[in-house]
């Protein structure tokens, strides 16, 4: 197990849990799945505070249980990578804001900070916000629906729920079929409770959550489509993406090679869509230069129908990999190293004398460079030994250089967990030192807050914002601009965490 | 040193003979003997020819050969340096040894092996040639302590020197740089002058290959190199784009390579982005310790960048 992950999640359960919590996690990182006698054991923690928690972790289902050998005792164990997605939150946000609007948005705010709650539940929270905002108020019917198309498109999904009642350890299940079908949402009850009546909601054990894989679906379409709009140009790209809005009718979303997809259906598609001028006119020709490239990621599956396609999504993850350890080699050391790195790529394996020969770069520089991504793992070495002929002489001995493809993604994404610990450190470390002219700030921004409401003068106000002195001020806009670019580069490298892992999840 | 020896005769008469004896002794590698210089000139006094041979003998353009019943005469080209007098034995054998090299030039390992001299033996005799500038070690580009050794005016072979991209085996390194950095753009501009102009993605990327011969074209225009490069080089060159990613390659119809700029697929990626990302150090970078993420001042160059 990675050291530098379970340094990071130690980091974001403090932030989100505090200590104590943190304690019960690591623990259970370090030690994997174990009784909670044990983790009160490692922690030294008393048994109560051990169990809340636990409790706390189980509810974020951040912990998961499973029967112990001894039927009445659990072992708990720690998901670290679900741990590692609050990371994501803020994505996962924007993504339904963007898709859905304002109000589903909400919704799926409060689910992710609650973790699961009913159907109804959900409305009459994000109903009272809206409220309190004073924006317009959606009316209930509207907010029902939203939540309805949340469930259509997956983005929500049921709650696994316990199967057997009289065991003492539940073992929580859920019901493929179940886990889409619509909550019943009783519009009129809803309002009997907002007018103080004492209901039973129908929905009142049916919770929801949020089905992360959906979205992840949708970041890899993503960053396909982007792929090939920055390889090809827009019109490319228009194609995949219907390329893959297809794909799912007849492919599971995480399969190696998509179902063949007949070509015919995008271009009826594309049709519809008056925008698709440019590829409307040339669409043949794009469908054509796309199966040639190099890159091999679109190939045609037959001729039937007007040709249909598959994509080689596999294909894609592992190309996208490649590109990410390239950028890697280039940014740590050169263009030099990034030549020869490529080199041993495409010719799989090679000799120290086709290096400096082919890639064009003086022997001793070849030589240094070539050592360096030795040592840093980024290239193997295979000695291969002949006899020499006859069974006489001096053995003939070949040094040959190649890669590990998923070794170096590996030790990639570590250095991505590594950074993102030294990001959110400094981070930390960052708020720390300030802290005296943060909280100023904040104190000052409350009683401005305060007096504004109670209806101050201008200038009353001005003169408590006087209270920060100019190079006070100085420093509180360099530290927002330090957070604002610390933050950015946290969900940066979640990108490439993202990318790194979905190659790792199909090899 | 090469020149003609044979105009060393004063009378032209002699000349002639001399002229035609070579021609005879050139046109049969496997040598001449008396009695076909007889036959090929019957009107000559056999003393001038015996003049003649004796000289050439001295000169080292013939070699004596004995068969069993017949002594042969045979030509040795002069452009290949001949021996000079006072040689001994180990000398012309290290010397015969070399000169079959030929212009790839023979390493010192191999020699003594041919020769089965000693070290301090063949050491002694090497230098002594080289002093008489009739052999000259060079420094091969393959391998940058291997020296190899050859006649003194051969022009070494490209594999030894390398080529253009040598200069007293030193690589030129920026050289490539600069021509690899015009080629790239060659193809870019290529590109995108067949995006704007073109109809259609189809036709806009058949127009954007280019090959090897256009960018020689473009690159000779340019001016850039001293040197004259050739096709080949511009290839190699082309090569580096490729490994570089900045340009793939395909073979076209005619079994030729055609190249062409090509973009990436990703931007660039969160992690380069950062410093630890890059950094040389992050191996040794802790919590605790010298090196870490609070007082780093990689970090916060970038930071207030
Ligand atoms: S914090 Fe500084 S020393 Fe540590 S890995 Fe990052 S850049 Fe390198």
């Amino acid at each position: 197990m990675s050291s530098q992950l379970g340094k990071v999640v130690g980091l974001l359960l403090i932030e989100r849990f505090g200590p104590v919590v943190e304690k019960v996690g690591t623990s259970l990182y370090q030690y994997g799945s174990s009784p909670l006698l044990h983790i009160k054991k490692r922690t030294d923690l008393p048994l109560s505070k051990v169990k809340e928690s636990l409790t706390i972790l189980i509810k974020y289902q951040l912990v998961t249980f499973t029967t112990n050998q001894n039927e009445n005792i659990a072992n708990y164990s720690l998901k670290s990578e679900r741990v590692l997605l609050m990371l994501r939150y803020p994505k996962y946000i924007n993504m339904i804001k963007k898709k859905f609007g304002d109000t589903s948005e909400m919704i799926i705010e409060e689910l992710l900070q609650r973790s699961y709650i009913t159907a109804t539940e959900a409305l009459l929270k994000v109903h009272e916000r809206l409220t309190k905002n004073g924006d317009n108020v959606v009316s209930f019917s509207q907010l029902k629906n939203e939540f309805v198309s949340l469930v259509n498109a997956k983005y929500l999904i049921r709650l696994p729920v316990n199967e057997d009642t009289d065991k003492p350890v539940p073992k929580l299940v859920s019901n493929e079929k179940e886990m889409h079908i619509l909550p019943p949402i009783d519009l009129n009850l809803i309002q009997k409770f907002k007018s103080a009546e004492n209901v039973t909601f129908p929905d009142n054990d049916i919770y929801w959550q949020v089905n992360f894989d959906r979205f992840h679906q949708d970041m890899r379409d993503k960053i396909i489509v982007s792929a090939f709009t920055k390889k090809f140009d827009e019109n490319a790209g228009e194609l995949i993406k219907m390329l893959l809005q297809q794909m799912y009718i007849r492919t599971e979303p995480w399969v190696d090679v998509s179902n063949p997809i007949p070509i015919l259906e995008i271009k009826d598609l594309a049709r519809k869509q008056k925008s698709l001028g440019q590829l409307n006119t040339f669409f043949d020709q794009y469908v054509n230069i796309i199966e040639q490239d190099h890159s091999n990621l679109i190939r045609k599956a037959g001729e039937a129908s007007g040709g249909s396609f598959q994509i080689y999504l596999k294909e894609a993850y592992t190309q996208f990999a490649w590109e990410i350890v390239e950028q890697s080699v280039m940014e740590k050391f050169d263009t030099k190293a990034a030549r020869i790195f490529r080199l041993v790529k495409l010719k799989q394996y090679v000799e120290p004398d086709m290096i400096q020969r082919l890639a064009m770069i003086p022997a001793k520089e070849a030589k240094r460079l070539t050592y360096q991504l030795l040592e840093e793992n980024f290239l193997q070495i295979q000695e291969l030994r002949k006899a020499a002929v006859g069974g006489s002489g001096p053995m003939k001995s070949f040094t040959l250089f190649h890669i590990k493809l998923d070794l170096v993604v590996r030790m990639i994404l570590e250095l991505c967990y590594k950074t993102l610990f030294n990001v959110m450190t400094r981070r930390n470390h960052e708020k720390i030192t300030n802290k005296r002219i943060i909280d100023k700030k904040q104190r000052v921004d409350t009683i401005t807050l305060g007096m504004r409401s109670q209806g101050a003068e201008e200038d009353q106000l001005a003169e408590i914002e006087e209270m920060i002195t100019p190079p006070e001020r100085e420093i509180l806009e360099r530290i927002e601009k330090t957070m604002k670019k610390l933050n950015t580069v946290e969900l940066e490298i979640d990108d490439t965490i993202f990318l790194l892992q979905i190659y790792l999840l199909c090899h | 040193m090469n020149e003609e020896i044979a105009t060393n005769g004063n009378a032209t008469e002699t000349n002639e003979t001399e002229n035609n004896l070579l021609e005879l002794a050139k046109s049969n590698p496997d040598g001449i003997s008396n009695d076909d210089i007889k036959r090929h000139m019957p009107d000559i006094p056999l003393t001038e020819i015996t003049a003649i041979i004796n000289k050439c003998l001295k000169n080292g353009i013939f070699d004596l050969f004995k068969t069993k019943d017949n002594l042969l005469y045979k030509y040795k080209d002069p452009s290949k340096k001949t021996m000079v007098k006072g040689a001994d034995a180990e000398e012309k054998l290290v010397y015969k040894i070399i000169e079959e090299a030929g212009n790839k030039g023979i390493w010192i390992r191999d020699i003594r092996f041919g020769s089965n001299l000693n070290m301090t033996q063949l050491n002694k005799v090497l230098k002594s040639l080289e002093t008489k500038k009739l052999i000259k070690c060079v420094k091969s580009v393959t391998a940058s302590k291997k020296k190899v050794y050859m006649l003194f005016d051969l022009e070494p072979d490209s594999s030894v020197t390398g080529g253009a991209w040598y200069q007293d085996q030193d690589f030129e390194s920026e050289f490539v740089d600069v021509l690899n950095q015009q080629c790239h753009r060659f193809l870019v501009e290529k590109l995108e002058e067949a995006n704007t102009k073109s109809n259609g993605p189809l036709l806009a990327r058949n127009r954007s290959y280019a090959t090897a011969n256009d960018v020689h074209k473009f690159i000779s225009e340019l001016g850039i190199s001293k040197v004259s490069l050739t096709v080949e080089d511009i290839e190699s060159i082309l090569y580096t784009v490729v490994l570089d990613n900045n340009a793939e390659r395909i073979v076209a119809t005619n079994g030729s390579y055609v190249y062409k700029a090509v973009n990436r697929f990703l931007p660039s990626a969160g992690i380069v982005k950062t410093t630890c990302g890059i950094c040389p150090v992050a191996n040794r970078c802790a919590e605790t310790g010298l090196i870490n993420p609070k007082a780093c001042s990689y970090f916060t160059d970038w930071l207030i960048q």
